[in-house]
């Protein structure tokens, strides 16, 4: 079979022609020599390379939950996932060509989910190699670099461990990324930037971290709706109390008043719910320093709540005012 | 020595994971199962508040995030001492119940069916449905375009691949319409678990979330959507490729393994929990005319590190498991430790619990000819997916009466703070399986913390005893006449849900000592 296809590979053959043979009606031979041509053809459609590292797939599982527009028009309609572990169809050496095409290729949405160990490579391997090296040979001709999440941005929760994990700011120096952290992504903030640079071909504006500010430039504290209850020093302290189900979640271990997200207006899971109407407070999980800045969680006993209270206590959080 | 290959990565599984199997005469003959990405949060938990845990815990895996809570929260239930008022416990079970329904549905639809459908039979189908020949157009505009990605390249269908068109174009209408149930299914359990991936309103004494009847509304029209996805859709699908096309892949008993199946039970149904969805139990060498369930006893699990990573040392219980690493120890190949239990390596998950309740479905399933293996795995995730939903409405009912009494509690405010001294383990079903997280705490701070998670039970390598992990087992045998097309090592491995993330113990290459790793 190899000698049929002259400087063609096994597996360039067998990605082309699976996917063309049997719905034009072709016979093999006629297929070779359609190979090159569609070797030499690219879809309109941007290439997506998503990487995943130390992660979780938790926000490959929130991107699954967009629903307007659907998930699946995002990865059917607008995009050409080639390599996405946790979706694509192939496996093994399959999968690895794909990426190697596409990455050599260049000009594709590189999406990378999950942290870069630091410590020692062999902590993330994938296809025998390190991902580090991934991360950065799929960077080199990428048309724009999207850290999916707080791992990815900033290390997240590993940055804690002993894996001594960063984001890919740390390992990719020489080009901008857009930072979406928050444990998982937000799907919205994910979908709304891949939309903006397939329209403009340009990363949304960003702040000082990488955020795009259309979703990172306020506080959660600023358009909370406890707000109120903390400018008035109420605080939950009994989740069965009917009577203190609004009020400020501050001694539940809620960073709001040191975390830029639009969670409050935008809200979760299709506008259902989100951390602080929940009755569990904001983890500040869009701050370079989550998860240790932000430890621990559930409680106001961390040198951050403290100094919360000791701005709100200094007047340096002045209440909002009140209509 | 037969030839050996080597799938790295296995996609479509949440982590990371490589397998390589020798084959002989177009069969495994051998096989080895890898784990090879560490994280080390149970050493970066060591130090912490308690009640970071749950937290923490549940990004060991962003696809079955909130039983990681529930096994974390569980464990520190017993070591706080919390009574988890009826309430709390319904709210928390009604946030799982959503879990269980868009896990299993993702897992079928999205991460499994393209192992056993050859896609490209859609552009055959000749049928009237307008739906239907819609998405034939979009497949074959896709293929006109070149661009099919990321539904191909794949490994070539084979004799046992579905090519019907009728059947084929209607499963792939419902992989996109198993996208959209999914995610409503996730935006169900957000009603009070507060946000997915990742809830956060389950903490150590019950839940954060103080319900409304609006909320209950909700969810109960929200389940109407996913009963009706799961009783016309799912469960049909399953049945009619595992009893259809698929039945052969069923009769040969593809993907067995050891037929050692246990669970630790899960889902209360009452206060007491004495009635469970799920109940606890152990079946060893199944006999499937004549099952015997023995009890579970927790002190019969112990953990080997003989093919791991890690220093030599006998199998021990995890309370008291050591984690001291040798990455040049001859004969380790994976980061996942071998737990046992009895010394026995167990299956874990979906075909496990359905066999240990005796569930007169996959009972029925079994006695028309289908051996436990991968077709079996897929229909008894169907057939749980509808108890859950059966029990969520119960749960509805109850928790609509238990909010309108006097004195309605959600948590156990008594038991919020950490003690100074406690243990406690927490066990769970999760959807791939039995799960287990063990706790100590010295000083209000977590001393230790282990966990043994499904797929550590199923992905295993080898212990003492030579007994192969259930992936390794249930790859002999397996038919692989294309040493470049090993799609039944796939359908196998896929067809336990793997979840990788959370199977990696931690290992230090710089001292060899977990302890070193305290965070100061």
């Amino acid at each position: 079979m190899n000698g049929l296809f002259g400087d063609i590979s096994r597996r360039d053959f067998m990605k082309y022609c699976a996917t063309t043979a049997a719905v034009l009606g072709l016979s093999e031979m006629e297929l070779v020599s359609k190979v090159s041509e569609a070797l030499a053809a690219s879809s309109s459609k941007a290439p997506v390379v998503w990487l995943e590292g130390q992660d979780c797939a938790g926000c490959t599982i929130s991107l699954a939950g967009a629903l307007n527009p659907p998930v699946s028009s995002i990865i059917l309609d607008k995009l050409s996932i080639r390599y996405h572990e946790t979706i694509m169809a192939s496996a093994g050496y399959l999968a690895e060509a794909v990426y190697e095409d596409t990455v050599k290729a260049g000009g594709h949405v590189l999406c990378v989910e999950g942290s870069i160990p630091t410590a020692d490579d062999r902590f993330c391997m994938i296809g025998g190699r390190p991902f580090r090296e991934m991360v950065k040979e799929s960077a080199e001709k990428a048309a724009v670099i999207i850290a999916v999440g707080a791992c990815a941005a900033y290390g997240g929760i590993p940055a804690a461990g002993p894996t001594k994990s960063v984001g890919i700011g740390k390992i990719v120096k020489d080009k901008p990324i857009i930072n979406l952290p928050t444990c998982p992504v937000h799907c919205d903030h994910l979908v709304g930037s891949i939309l903006y640079f397939l329209a403009t071909k340009s990363a949304p504006p960003l702040d000082k971290i990488g955020r795009p500010k259309l979703y990172f430039d306020e506080l959660v504290h600023d358009n909370c709706r406890r707000r109120s209850y903390f400018d008035d020093g109420l605080f939950l302290t009994d989740w069965n109390d009917p009577k203190q189900k609004n009020w400020c979640l501050y001694e539940k271990g809620c960073k709001g008043p040191d975390t830029y997200a639009d969670c409050p207006v935008r809200r979760w899971n299709d506008g259902q719910n989100f951390c602080i109407d929940c009755g569990a407070g904001c983890m500040g999980c869009a701050e370079p320093d989550f998860y240790d800045g932000m430890s621990p969680l559930y409680t106001a006993e961390s040198e951050r709540s403290r100094n919360i209270m000791a701005r709100k206590e200094a007047g340096l959080i002045p209440p909002k005012e009140k209509a | 020595m037969g030839k050996k290959i080597t799938i790295d990565p296995v996609t479509r599984i949440e982590g990371h994971l490589a397998i390589t199997v020798e084959l002989e005469n177009g069969k495994v003959k051998d096989a080895w199962s890898s784990g090879t990405m560490a994280r080390g949060f149970e050493a970066l938990l060591q130090g912490r508040d308690p009640r970071d845990a749950p937290f923490v815990t549940s990004r060991f895996c962003g696809v079955c995030y909130s039983v990681h809570q529930m096994a974390s929260i569980r464990a520190l239930d017993e070591a706080f001492g919390a009574n988890v008022p009826w309430g709390g416990m319904l709210l928390r079970n009604l946030a799982m119940g959503a879990e269980y329904v868009y896990d299993h549905i993702l897992h079928f639809y999205h991460l499994s069916a393209l192992d056993y459908i050859d896609i490209m039979a859609v552009a055959a189908y000749k049928g009237r449905d307008k739906s239907l020949n819609a998405l034939k157009e979009k497949v074959v505009g896709l293929v006109k375009s070149k661009d099919v990605f990321p539904l191909t390249p794949r490994y070539k269908p084979d004799e046992f691949s579905v090519t019907d068109p009728d059947m084929v174009t209607s499963a792939v209408k419902h992989y996109i319409d198993a996208l959209a149930i999914q995610a409503k299914a996730r935006n169900m359990g957000a009603i009070f678990g507060g946000r997915q991936p990742h809830y956060q309103s389950l903490v150590v004494g019950g839940c954060t979330q103080y319900p409304d009847i609006n909320m209950v509304a909700k969810y109960r029209t929200m389940l109407d959507e996913m009963a009706q996805f799961v009783n016309e859709v799912y469960i049909p699908d399953v049945l009619a490729f595992g009893t259809g096309p698929l039945f052969p892949l069923a009769k040969m008993g593809l993907g067995g393994g050891h037929y050692n199946y246990m669970s630790y039970g899960a889902l209360e149904l009452d206060k007491d929990g004495k009635d469970q969805v799920f109940p606890a139990g152990v079946i060893k060498n199944l006999d499937p005319g004549n099952i015997k369930v023995e009890g579970f006893k927790p002190d019969k699990i112990t953990e080997s590190v003989k093919h791991g990573w890690y220093k030599e040392n006998k199998p021990v219980h995890p309370y008291n498991g050591e984690q001291v690493f040798d990455l040049d120890k001859e004969g380790a190949y994976s980061f996942i430790k071998a737990p046992r239990y009895d010394g026995e390596p167990m299956e874990v998950g979906p075909l496990a619990r359905m066999l240990i309740a005796g569930n007169p479905d996959l009972l029925g399933l079994i006695e028309k000819g289908a051996k436990p293996g991968v077709v079996a795995r897929h229909a008894a995730r169907a057939i749980e997916t509808k108890l859950i939903i059966d029990a969520c409405y119960k749960w509805c009912d109850e928790l609509l009466s238990e909010m309108t009494k006097p004195g309605f509690k959600i948590h156990d405010t008594a038991h919020y703070e950490p003690p100074k001294e406690g243990e406690g383990v927490g066990f769970y079903e999760a959807p791939r399986g039995s799960l287990g997280h063990w706790v100590k705490i010295k000083d209000r701070k977590i001393e230790n913390y282990q966990c043994v998670v499904p797929s550590t039970w199923n992905a295993s390598p080898r212990c003492e005893n030579k007994y192969r992990g259930q992936y390794e087992e249930s790859l002999i045998g397996a038919p692989v006449p294309d040493p470049d097309n090993p799609i039944n090592v796939v359908r196998i491995i896929r067809s336990f849900d793997p979840c990788l993330a959370c199977a990696i113990h931690l290992i230090d290459p710089q001292t060899n000592e977990l302890k070193d790793f305290i965070v100061e």
